[in-house]
């Protein structure tokens, strides 16, 4: 018997176990556990992690079976969604995304409106009854799988946007009505041919496949590869793929998308917590160029709507028994829900909604306690930087000691403890510490050294005292005889007073 | 869950935090304060036992005032003390500024200082006249703190207290060590003892920080009460790697997956934790209620606490900031078991 690689959801059908987060990824994982639990979520099915795994195992190429298995899930989506796959009358689109066992925001790839041709875009102008619609969708996919699967940058078609828009003399894409982006849907395609000297795919089987491709490869993209090596998360686990059919948060004024926690993942208070845009699609939210309405504002701009959402966040909550960082869309006043995960929080909150699921009866005492990570522990004990406010970085090194320190440059530990001694809140700045300097570490709000790594003399005495401290920072130069220091910006100066 | 503390106020510290002990104090920071380093350095630069002996004298007081206030902080708890580990050349000056500095602080003679630091040279500080080998060259370095040890102590159960002192000799390799240690070490707190006519409980332990100790673990148990697996300098001399030189290969190391992670920061398992384990395991094959824990900075890490509980440790010290986080990541990994 051959490998299963890829498991189906959708219509109170899942073949997957919703805890097999190692194999489903986070996301396949959550939709098929929301599919089970009679939450809406749109039909769909996700490749397996281990196919991932084989993919990379077999230099590239998709393991026995993969693409069968790929082709007949598509035949139950069709079927399921009563739309055919590239039909010039009411075409199936999907979603491709991507999902690893654990989450790893933004690191990987996705594509949307996935299924749109130069046919299929007019069955969907015929089935959506809207133009602008339709061709919106279209030169979307085309910008987004540009992007993921040929390699041709996001920016050059948003020139191409531009022009169009101050050719118009608009200021916003949505101003722009169905003429103006069939029109762009053309330049968009000419920009094809002319970066890769092809056209842009016109197969919809071809393009799933290039973009199930493109999601495994985003596997071990740079960026991602850099996300787990500073997560301590394997390189070896691979991603899932989901193929979702699309639902549409950008058909009109009843339709929407959005992102919410259970719980304020902030302060951990017991509210509803979320932003939302009316007449847009998801990445409309990440890419801020509208700004989101808070969630509480579609109670009275879409009350049966947000009364389902309402159940369906309790219920999400009361299964998971945590809070669950949820993604949403509202197709002509109907809800989907596209996601849930666990919620990331502050150490804060982490506290407050570990004592306060307690007390709801919702997890008992054990779990509570795992429910906090010890490195967070960190954080409520040490000051930190206002993460609100934007600093002038002039110089990095290694975090020996956490926290965060103000005071005025001193290159002495005997200046230090005399300018201390005088209610001078200082930073002691040295090449490296030596014992002979407690005194004047102590004294010191913070201390920051240009050698020495993570257990040199500082940063060991630093974590004893609770102090910050910041070591081995190669790109300070002292001139501890004319007291200042450089770090490739202006020098700063001891003052002498 | 114990700290790594060498003042009161870093034991209150930790106290505070939810400390039940101190795993480690470092006598030799003690050494440094205030006046004290003169009379350290005159015993140091002394030509033979009388003259150290008269010197040690003067430090003495001193200790006893530092352990009378650690054990003060900590009443109730025991409070594990680390005979002296450091060379000796770490006290005296090297630079000629320094040298300059304390030779007119002091009045000893800069040609005499100087002499003293080319005489005391090591090649390799790490490996060489530190620890237990101190106490077993110099007898009267660690006799003087065990009697400040058991001095304090007594005074303290005098008065009502409760004290539970532990004293650990440091860096021993072989059992013969510790036994002529343990002996002169018992020596004392009995004569100490008897003369203050109370009733004290101690225990005397060794660090396992040598691959010598861990391997010969069952003799070393025959003579020890506990062990405290010193990670930071068993890593060093287990991986061949010096912490201070290993700047400039070991993130590279790091990058290519040769080890995982920086083995001085999460313990490296699979060797050094195989070394780790068979201590427990002989040691315990000897002396089923030998007490063990861990004082290196491994101590305050998650990921090597979670190896801890696995091995079987009794408690795991760290720094007194750290104490919070190693207490949540010890109840982790004890629900997680």
């Amino acid at each position: 018997m051959s490998t299963k690689w890829v498991y189906f959801f959708g219509k109170g059908r899942t073949e997957g176990d919703g805890k097999n987060k190692n194999l489903l990824g986070g996301k396949g994982a959550g939709l098929a556990e929301m599919t089970s639990i009679g939450i809406p979520v749109p039909p769909g099915f996700t490749i397996t992690t281990e196919a991932c795994v084989q993919y990379y195992k077999d230099n590239k190429s998709y393991p026995v079976g993969l693409w069968d298995q790929v082709i007949a899930a598509l035949t139950e989506l069709e079927t399921a969604m009563g739309k055919k796959f590239g039909d010039v009358n009411n075409p199936l689109l999907v979603s491709v995304r991507s999902g690893a066992r654990v989450s790893m925001p933004g690191m990987m790839d996705t594509v949307l409106n996935l299924g749109l041709t130069d046919e299929s875009v007019k069955g969907l102008e015929k089935s959506s009854g809207n133009a602008r619609f339709a061709y919106d969708s279209y030169r979307r996919f085309i910008q987004m799988f540009s992007d993921v699967v040929l390699g041709i940058g996001h920016h050059q078609f948003e020139h191409i946007l531009k022009d169009m828009k101050n050719a118009r003399g608009v200021k916003e894409d949505t101003e722009l009505n169905a003429d103006d982006l069939k029109g762009l849907v053309i330049k968009y395609k000419a920009l094809v041919v002319e970066e890769i000297g092809k056209e842009f795919p016109q197969d919809p089987k071809e393009q799933l496949r290039y973009a199930i491709d493109a999601v495994f490869d985003s596997w071990n993209n740079q960026r991602a590869k850099t996300y787990r090596k500073i997560n301590k998360m394997s390189d070896d686990w691979g991603t899932a793929v989901n193929v979702q059919s699309m639902v549409f948060g950008n058909m009109g004024d009843d339709c929407g998308t959005g992102v919410a926690f259970t719980r304020n993942p902030s302060t951990g208070d017991k509210e509803f917590f979320g932003e939302y845009l009316v007449n847009a699609q998801g990445e409309d939210v990440v890419a801020g160029i509208r700004t989101p309405e808070p969630i509480a504002k579609l109670k009275t701009a879409m009350p049966e709507v947000f009364a389902q959402l309402e159940e369906v966040y309790k219920k999400l909550e009361n299964h998971y028994k945590d809070v669950q960082d949820i993604e949403f869309t509202i197709e002509k006043g109907t809800l989907y829900m596209l996601q849930t995960r666990t919620g990331k929080r502050t150490a804060r909150a982490a506290v407050k909604i570990a004592f306060d699921m307690v007390a709801e009866g919702l997890i008992d005492k054990k779990t509570a306690v795992l429910r906090v990570a010890p490195e967070q522990v960190d954080q409520l004990l040490h000051p930190m930087i206002d993460t609100s406010v934007k600093y002038d970085v002039i110089a990095k090194g290694l975090p020996a000691s956490p926290g965060a320190a103000v005071g005025k440059v001193v290159f002495t530990a005997e200046e230090a403890e005399s300018w201390a001694a005088q209610g001078e809140k200082v930073i002691l700045v040295r090449a490296e510490t030596s014992p002979e300097d407690i005194g004047g570490m102590h004294a010191a709000q913070g201390i920051l050294t240009a050698t020495g790594g993570m257990t040199s003399h500082a940063a060991v005495v630093a974590r004893g005292m609770g102090k910050c401290c910041v070591a081995g920072c190669g790109a300070v130069r002292i001139n501890d005889v004319q007291k200042f220091f450089t770090a490739g910006a202006p020098p700063l100066k001891r003052v002498t007073s | 869950m114990r700290a790594n503390a060498d003042t009161p106020h870093d034991s209150r510290v930790a106290r505070d935090f939810g400390a039940e002990g101190i795993g480690l104090c470092r006598t030799e920071h003690m050494f440094f304060d205030g006046d004290r380093i003169d009379a350290v350095r005159e015993m140091i630069l002394a030509d033979n036992e009388e003259g150290r002996r008269k010197a040690l004298a003067k430090v003495k007081p001193y200790q006893k005032e530092d352990f009378l206030g650690l054990f003060t902080a900590m009443e109730g708890l025991p409070v594990t003390i680390r005979l002296l580990d450091p060379p000796l050349h770490e006290f005296i000056p090297h630079t000629d500024e320094e040298i300059e500095r304390v030779s007119k602080a002091s009045g000893i003679s800069a040609d005499h200082l100087k002499a003293k630091a080319t005489e005391l040279f090591e090649f390799n500080p790490m490996l060489g006249h530190r620890g237990c080998r101190l106490g077993l060259t110099f007898p009267e370095i660690y006799e003087m703190q065990v009697y400040a040890i058991f001095e304090a102590a007594c005074e303290l159960v005098k008065q009502g207290k409760v004290v539970k002192p532990e004293v650990m000799i440091p860096l021993v390799g072989s059992y013969k060590e510790l036994e002529i240690l343990k002996d002169m070490t018992n020596e004392v707190a009995a004569e100490v003892i008897a003369k203050y006519g109370v009733k004290l409980d101690y225990l005397v332990g060794t660090m396992i920080e040598l691959p010598r100790a861990a391997l010969t673990a069952n003799e070393i148990a025959e003579h020890a009460q506990f062990f405290s697996f010193g990670t930071n300098d068993l890593t060093q001399t287990t991986l061949g790697v010096s912490r201070d030189d290993a700047g400039k290969f070991l993130p590279i190391y790091v990058e290519k997956g040769i080890y995982k992670e920086d083995p001085f920061v999460s313990i490296d398992v699979s060797g050094v934790g195989q070394l780790v384990e068979m201590g427990v395991s002989k040691g315990r094959s000897i002396r089923a209620d030998l007490k063990t824990g861990i004082c290196g900075e491994h101590g305050g890490d998650p990921e090597s606490i979670a190896f801890c509980q696995k091995a079987g440790l009794n408690y795991v010290s760290c720094s007194p900031f750290r104490v919070p986080v190693a207490r949540l990541a010890a109840a982790h990994a004890a629900l997680k078991q």
